[in-house]
Order: C-alpha cells, then structure tokens, then sequence
C-alpha cells in the first residue's frame, strides 16, 4: 500500500510541477491576495487596527487566513485530477494491476496537498516585502505549517469524496464554489470573530479554517500555539481521510 | 499445450435489461492466441473487462491463470498484462516513468533490466526519456505493450489492439503479437472486428455476436463450416450450362454461376469441362471468416455494426426526448 501511494503521490506531484503555468499560477495568485485585498486596510488609523486584529499591519493578520484558504482551494486539485485519470482510462490501468484502491485516493489527496505547501514559503517571502515582522518562533512555525497540512489534507479528503463518483469535469468548480466561499467567509482567516453576527460566530468555531489561521496568528503575533486547535485538525484530517479509504474501495470503479 | 490459462464457464452480465454478455463458456489454451471475434457491441470488451476484474459478473464463473475472478482478484491481477482498446498512458511523463508507475503499482521490484530489455526489443530505447506525449501512435501502443509484459503476466488481454491504426502500423503490431507469443510465451487473448487479423494471428477463435458464442474453433475449421471453396463464373449466352453437370452448382442466375470445389486444384477441372469461347471471367472464392459469419448470422459483421449503431441511436434519442 504505501509503496503504490508513494509511486502514485510522485506522479501527481511530477503532473503539477511539470506544468510551467500552474506552478506560475501557484506562485503569482497568493501574492495577489495579499497585495490587492492586504492593501484594503492601508489607510485605517493603526488604533483600529490594533483593536481588530491585534496588529498595526493587515497582511500580519491576513497572511495565516489566507494560507489557510489556499489549503482548502487546492483540495479541488484532487478531484480534478481523479476526474481526468477516469475521463482517460488511467484509472482503468491502475484497477487492472494489484494495487489497492485506497493508494488511489490517497496519492490523490497528498499530491494535491504537496501543492499547497508551496505557497507558504512564497506567502511568507512576501508578507517580509510588506513590512511584516516574524519573531521566528520554530516550534509555532512547525506546528502551523503542521496544521495547514492537516487542513489540505482533510479538505483534499472531503473534495475526493465528494466527486469519486462523477465522470464529469464541472463537478470540481461547482463544489468548490459551494464550498469554498462560504467556509472562507464563515471563519477568521480574514476578519476576526468578534465582529460576526452570533449564528456565524457558531461556524465559524467549528470551522477547521479558523483553526488553521488560529495557529499561523501565533507564530506571527508571537503567542503561544494552541495544541487543541492541532488536535481538532488533526481529527478533521483523520476523520475524512479515513472515510475516503473507506469509500474509494467501493466507489473506484471502472465503469 | 493441453493446459489452460483461461477457462471461462456460463459467464453473464448484464446492464438493466441488456445482456451484454450471455452464459458464454470457453476455454484458452496455454500459449495460444486466442482471439474474440465480432462487431461492435457484441460483447468483446465487456468479457475482458470481467475476466481482467474490472467489472464483475452478473452469474457464471472464470478463471484467469487458475484464479477465480472473483474470489482472487489480487492473483488475477498479478497475472495478466491488459493493453485496452484506447492507448492509456501518462502523457506528463516520459516512458521510463510511466513503466516505473507500472512497476510500482504491480509491485515488481527489479524492474529496471527487464524493463530495458523490452525497450530495446520494441525499439523503444532511444526514446526512454522522451515525454509519452510526443509519441507517434504506433510508439504509444508498443510502450503499453511493453508495460503490460513488465510483471511477466501468464496472460495478455489486448482489447482491439490495432483499430485506429494505419496499415503499417497493424502490420508492425501483429508482429509484434507474434513475437510476443513466440518469444516470451505469453498466452494472448484478443479481441477484434476486423476478419483477416483474427485469420492471421490467431490459433483459435470464437465468434460472438449479441454476447453469445455462436462458433468456435481454429481458421481453418471455421472456415470449413462455412463451405470450402467456390468458383464463379461469368458466362455468355449459349453457355452450355449441361457441360457443369459433375459440379455442385450453387447458383445459377443470367450468366452468372457459382459452383462448390472440393479444393484449389479443382479450378483446373472446371475449366477444363467447359466452352471456353463462351467465358467471360472466372473466379475462385476463398473461404474467409466473413463467409462464416455471414453464414453463422445471416448479415456481414458490417451489416451487423450499422444495425447496433442504430439501435444504439434510438435508444439514445428515446432517452433524450423523454
């Protein structure tokens, strides 16, 4: 099993990181997030600031939530992915030989994670281009990139679950829609929770984007990590990483 | 020979109410090619499909290199090669890379000798690390052939191995197939539509039509069941048709006769019985699959694809008018 997921994850990460414009793209859109949406907050008295988020500088705040988001963007990489193996037969050529199916799910879901972790240096170099200052705590450092990984790969999961049945090549963008922007919005990576109205305080406790951005606010703001916000990704990823083995030996078929 | 690599027993499956493929039974011997003749929508890629595990039966059973394809699926798997009727592969990465997959996900360790070895017997070895994408057809389809021989499989399915492909290139192929079978032993099982591949590659075949199994045997016994061979003649008036009493006349129809031989040689003998003044041509019919099929079916495989397509085109209009 994992030798088959080893060889298949490999695959996937060569397909993306071959294509010389998605890995641009890669690189190009989080700076966009930063640059245009970081930049919204430019002008408001740094007292504002200080009292909302805890810091003078927006993209101090903004940055964990954003790489938080992009964990949950790229789950869509997997679904996609296992579409086009089923739309070209690969799928078929991996049923026909003995390797289990649940390497197929999850060579999925890890390569399109891979990809998301390549932000973070990027987001981060920027960020340091903004005037934004890291306090270089390392086991905050570790233990967020840690739970964005955690996220990536529980969303990675959901979105594979989702769409293991389809053949179709929409599905992808139309369940990333769904998804995706309710559950950025709904959560802190881009204004705290203290301005929510109370039903949307209630997700946005729940909400595993919160968590994420949780731990990336403490190793930029230099407080102590909460290990209970790990805990909770790490059940998150488990949770749906385990329901997707479990489904994908059902539900990978060939026909 | 005398062994059996593939033995196949009242296997169905069915879709909804269609019956894809019907209580069909057979068996392959060890080392032969084995070919599934018939027209499109007749059966053939469901039957590889249920005895490579991709699918499953609706009743019935195989068993594929002496595994149930049911109960030991794993076993099956590591024992056939399968190259499908479209060319899958990794068009991202290069050959090497896409046999190296193959070799992971058969769990085959060691790979790399044999692997090179087949490289340079399909004349491949040039092109290692070139990008499966830039491959001519031809190149792809021998790469899949390649990758299905890696784990050494008793067995190799090829699901119309050269539709699509120019003549070159079928030529090239079933020398390929060939090969295959002479060198490295491998029993191969196919599937195609076109008569004279069946005719020249394969040791036996069955002939399958509506997913039944309405023949089987060699060529040459098919052929023979069909009728031996026929002379026709095309005649002027006055032809003295008395003068081809000895013969078995099939038809005789405003100067145009068709009479059975025995055998070639028995050409001679018809000439010599008659006027040759009142001759305008003769020619000597060859039994082929097609006059088998045509025989066993009543309609040309040609005929029998232009009715499936139709039905296959109502059904689809149905569905969208509802």
């Amino acid at each position: 099993m994992i030798k088959e997921t080893w060889a298949l994850f490999i695959r996937e990460v060569k397909k993306t990181f071959r294509n010389k414009a998605v890995v641009a793209m890669m690189v190009v859109q989080p700076i966009m997030w930063l640059v245009f949406f970081g930049s919204s907050f430019s002008h408001v008295p740094s007292s504002f600031l200080s009292s909302f988020f805890n810091t003078t500088n927006y993209i101090a705040f903004l940055l964990p939530g954003e790489l938080a988001a992009s964990m949950i963007f790229v789950g869509m990489f997997s679904s996609m992915s296992m579409i086009q193996d089923k739309r070209f037969g690969f799928l078929k050529r991996i049923l026909v030989t003995k390797a289990p199916k649940e390497s197929i799910f999850f060579g999925k879901v890890f390569g399109a994670s891979t990809r998301g972790l390549l932000s973070i240096p990027i987001m981060m170099l920027v960020s340091l281009a903004f005037g934004v200052v890291f306090h270089w705590n390392i086991l905050s450092l570790v233990v967020w990139i840690l739970g964005l990984l955690l996220l990536g790969v529980g969303m990675a999961s959901i979105y594979s679950i989702i769409t293991m049945r389809s053949n179709d090549w929409q599905t992808p963008g139309v369940v990333s829609n769904l998804i995706n922007l309710p559950l950025m919005f709904s959560s802190t990576a881009l204004f705290p929770s203290t301005i929510f109205p109370g039903w949307m305080r209630d997700i946005s406790s729940v909400n595993p984007l919160s968590f994420a951005a949780g731990l990336g606010r403490s190793f930029v703001l230099n407080t102590p990590p909460n290990f209970l916000f790990l805990l909770y990704l790490v059940i998150f990823c488990f949770l749906f990483l385990g329901i997707g083995a479990f489904l994908s030996r059902e539900w990978l078929k060939a026909e | 020979m005398g062994e059996i690599t593939v033995d196949v027993r009242d296997l169905s499956k069915q879709y909804g109410n269609f019956k894809a493929v019907d209580n069909i039974s057979f068996t392959v011997k060890k080392g032969e090619i084995f070919g599934l003749l018939g027209p499109n929508g007749a059966g053939k890629t469901t039957t590889i499909k249920l005895l490579t595990t991709l699918s499953p039966p609706t009743s019935g059973q195989a068993f594929v290199a002496g595994y149930d394809i049911i109960k030991q699926q794993k076993e099956v798997k590591r024992n056939i090669g399968w190259v499908s009727a479209e060319i899958i592969l990794d068009d991202d990465l290069n050959a090497w890379e896409n046999l190296g997959l193959q070799a992971a996900l058969q769990g085959i360790t060691n790979w790399e000798e044999s692997a090179d070895t087949l490289l340079k017997y399909f004349e491949l070895a040039e092109f290692k690390y070139k990008n499966v994408g830039k491959f001519s057809t031809g190149m792809r389809k021998k790469l899949e052939i390649a990758m299905a021989l890696l784990n050494s499989p008793e067995v190799i399915f090829m699901d119309e191995p050269t539709i699509g492909l120019d003549v070159g290139t079928r030529k090239m192929l079933w020398d390929l197939i060939l090969l295959i079978k002479n060198e490295y032993k491998v029993t191969v099982f196919l599937t195609t539509h076109y008569m004279d591949e069946a005719d020249q590659l394969c040791d036996r075949i069955a002939i399958i039509s509506h997913g039944k199994i309405i023949a089987l045997g060699s060529p040459s016994e098919l052929k023979q069941k069909a009728g031996g061979y026929a002379v026709s003649l095309e005649v002027n008036d006055g032809f003295d048709i008395s003068s081809l009493k000895q013969f078995h006349i099939l038809e005789n129809d405003k100067n145009k006769i068709l009479i059975e031989i025995s055998s070639k040689d028995n050409m001679l003998d018809v000439l010599k019985s008659i006027n040759l003044e009142k001759l305008k041509s003769i020619n000597l019919i060859t039994p082929s699959l097609d006059s088998v099929f045509l025989k066993l079916t009543g309609s040309t495989i040609k005929e029998t694809e232009e009715a499936v397509d139709y039905r296959k085109f109502y059904s689809m209009v149905r569905r969208n008018t509802q």
